[in-house]
């Protein structure tokens, strides 16, 4: 039975840091064939009234719904090792090579 | 109920549904009593002004008031973005000042755009910046059509994300977007110790905001005692220094400075105010010249008060009403003491020709007072004050240089108006006076406000024969002819009794 993981990733339009996020989300995603991502990428600028639910600040913001707990993670995802542990793909003791 | 000032040059403007323009800048009312006469009409449309201070001196009850008045008398929509305090948290403090702000988010005149701490575990990989945020608020006053803004507590973002100069370039962003908008913005920051996060330490404040106040909280001995000063405000005009506030049951209320132009005197020599005493009447050159301060300086039971009692029956016998500024006993003491000389003060103030202000002693504000006494003068007119007495002041404040200034704003207020101001003085004098150096006792202390009065009346005892007796004399009074006769007179049934001039 695979693990099923729910993200969001806030962006706004073709911003830099918003676009190597993405990419760099689906490099990680794609190396995770235990896990099942449901991804689902938004954009404030069109949707404002889901940022307000979610309490956006930063952008890119990445939000891990599920499994709970709910954890954030800011920026634009080029340090993998902390995204690995935000979304607690790794845990602190099994770093990757 | 507004603190007007009428009759008064200044730029104020009186603050319902009006903006008035000063340096070629529209200004809007924030509806926070007093504090749009010290900004000369209100803040700058379409600018962003920065409330500075620490915990507690009432930044969020400001900008809570700026909202509310807004949506409420000035019917100018708002948005709320909040760094500190859940939105359900400022709803519920708010009703403490009968603010209904549920109420107003139902009517989508109010929207709330929530930056309060959530409890999700929050990681930084890598850039970012806080677009986010402004296109919340953005969004927000679309949808509330929102003409002002609160951002509280903008120093949060510090605290909040490691990036300094990405929170110095969102705040650069956000208030050009808000000007963009023409929307007014109030920007609270908290004001820590010397290595705290200072607005200004990352430079916003110089670039960013038009306009800086600070708010300071000083302990009192029974209460708070709470200034603020206006740091800056570009392009507009406002009245500088510190001035005082409180937190009230209804909001803030400030007092501003009373400013009467010192140029404007109606001092009219010609016309002399009356005692109704005709011997003091006439030692003075027919009477106390009209827009005049004159000190009576006395040892206590020497009839200070006596003495003004009777310039205000005088005065009103005339039709001039009167403020009698109680500082010294409850005024049911003084009117039952006015009594017993005749006088019918509880009459008086119940026909509307007197109005006593007894101010709290402890923990005075001299701004307050001072805007009491110019709200009574204004609102029945009256042409004389009595202050009973200066020396109670000094002793409330605690603050010679405070009571000073209280004295030059009172008297350019009075001269600007044409009232004459009584005020009294308890003096230390002793009962040593020697034969044929009758004065050489006298205390020099009310000569320290010998600049400002214009006159000074000194009252004395003397011990003659193994009694005492009652001298009078006029000291100073500018511009007139005075008597320099020293006088006996004694205190009767009736008030005062003058008496010829004293000679041993």
């Amino acid at each position: 039975m695979k693990k099923k993981y729910v993200l969001k990733l806030y962006v706004i339009g073709s911003s830099a840091s918003s676009e190597r996020a993405l990419i760099n989300l689906k490099e990680i995603i794609a190396k995770e064939s235990e896990t099942v991502f449901q991804l689902e990428v938004i954009d404030v600028s069109n949707c404002p009234q889901l940022a307000e639910e979610d309490k956006i600040l930063a952008i890119p913001t990445l939000i891990r719904k599920l499994p709970i707990p709910i954890r954030k993670i800011i920026g634009d995802l080029s340090d993998k090792e902390k995204v690995l542990l935000g979304l607690n793909l790794i845990s602190q003791n099994e770093k990757p090579q | 109920m507004a603190a007007k000032i009428k009759g008064i040059p200044a730029k104020a403007k009186s603050t319902d549904n009006s903006s008035s323009v000063s340096g070629g800048v529209e200004k809007i009312p924030t509806g926070i009593k007093g504090f749009d006469e010290v900004l000369e009409g209100g803040v700058p449309r379409g600018r962003a002004l920065l409330i500075t201070g620490s915990t507690g001196t009432g930044k969020t009850v400001f900008a809570n008031e700026f909202l509310y008045r807004g949506i409420t008398k000035y019917n100018e929509n708002g948005v709320y973005v909040t760094f500190e305090e859940h939105p359900k948290e400022i709803i519920k403090n708010v009703r403490n000042f009968g603010w209904d702000l549920d109420i107003l988010i139902r009517q989508k005149k109010l929207v709330f755009v929530d930056a309060s701490p959530d409890n999700i575990q929050t990681r930084e990989s890598g850039e970012y910046d806080l677009l986010g945020l402004v296109e919340r608020i953005k969004h927000a006053i679309v949808k509330a059509k929102a003409k002002r803004v609160v951002i509280d507590v903008v120093s949060m973002l510090f605290s909040k994300f490691s990036n300094k100069d990405t929170i110095r370039e969102v705040i650069f962003l956000i208030c050009d977007e808000l000007k963009r908008l023409d929307v007014t913005t109030v920007i609270t920051a908290e004001k820590a110790g010397d290595n705290g996060n200072t607005l200004s330490r990352y430079g916003v404040e110089e670039y960013v905001l038009d306009g800086v106040v600070e708010l300071v909280l000083k302990t009192g001995q029974q209460q708070f005692l709470r200034k603020m000063f206006i740091k800056k405000l570009r392009g507009a005009g406002y009245r500088s220094g510190q001035v005082e506030f409180e937190v009230t049951n209804n909001g803030l209320e400030v007092f501003p400075k009373i400013v009467a132009d010192h140029r404007v005197s109606k001092t009219d020599f010609k016309n002399r105010e009356m005692f109704g005493l005709e011997g003091v009447d006439k030692a003075l050159g027919g009477g106390i010249p009209q827009g005049h301060m004159l000190l009576i300086s006395g040892n206590t039971g020497t009839g200070k008060t006596i003495f003004g009692m009777h310039m205000i029956v005088e005065g009103i016998k005339k039709g001039q009403n009167a403020v009698y500024v109680a500082l010294e006993e409850p005024v049911e003491q003084i009117k039952k003491t006015a009594q017993e000389f005749g006088f019918e003060f509880e009459k008086l103030e119940k026909e509307g020709n007197l109005i006593f202000i007894c101010p709290r002693l402890i923990d005075m504000f001299n701004d307050k007072v001072l805007n009491e006494i110019v709200n009574a003068v204004n609102k029945i007119g009256a042409k004389r004050v009595v202050i009973d007495s200066i020396s109670s002041l000094m002793s409330a404040t605690m603050n010679e240089e405070s009571v000073r200034q209280f004295l030059i704003q009172a008297s350019s207020f009075f001269k600007s108006q044409g009232i004459v101001c009584l005020m009294n003085f308890l003096s230390g004098a002793n009962f040593g006076a020697a034969k044929g150096q009758l004065l050489a006792a006298f205390e020099t202390s009310a000569m320290r406000l010998s600049s400002i009065v214009d006159g000074i009346i000194l009252l004395l005892y003397v011990e003659r024969n193994q009694r005492i007796k009652r001298i009078f004399n006029i000291l100073k009074l500018r511009g007139s002819w005075h008597s320099n006769n020293i006088f006996q007179y004694e205190i009767n049934k009736n008030g005062i009794k003058f008496g010829e001039r004293y000679e041993e």
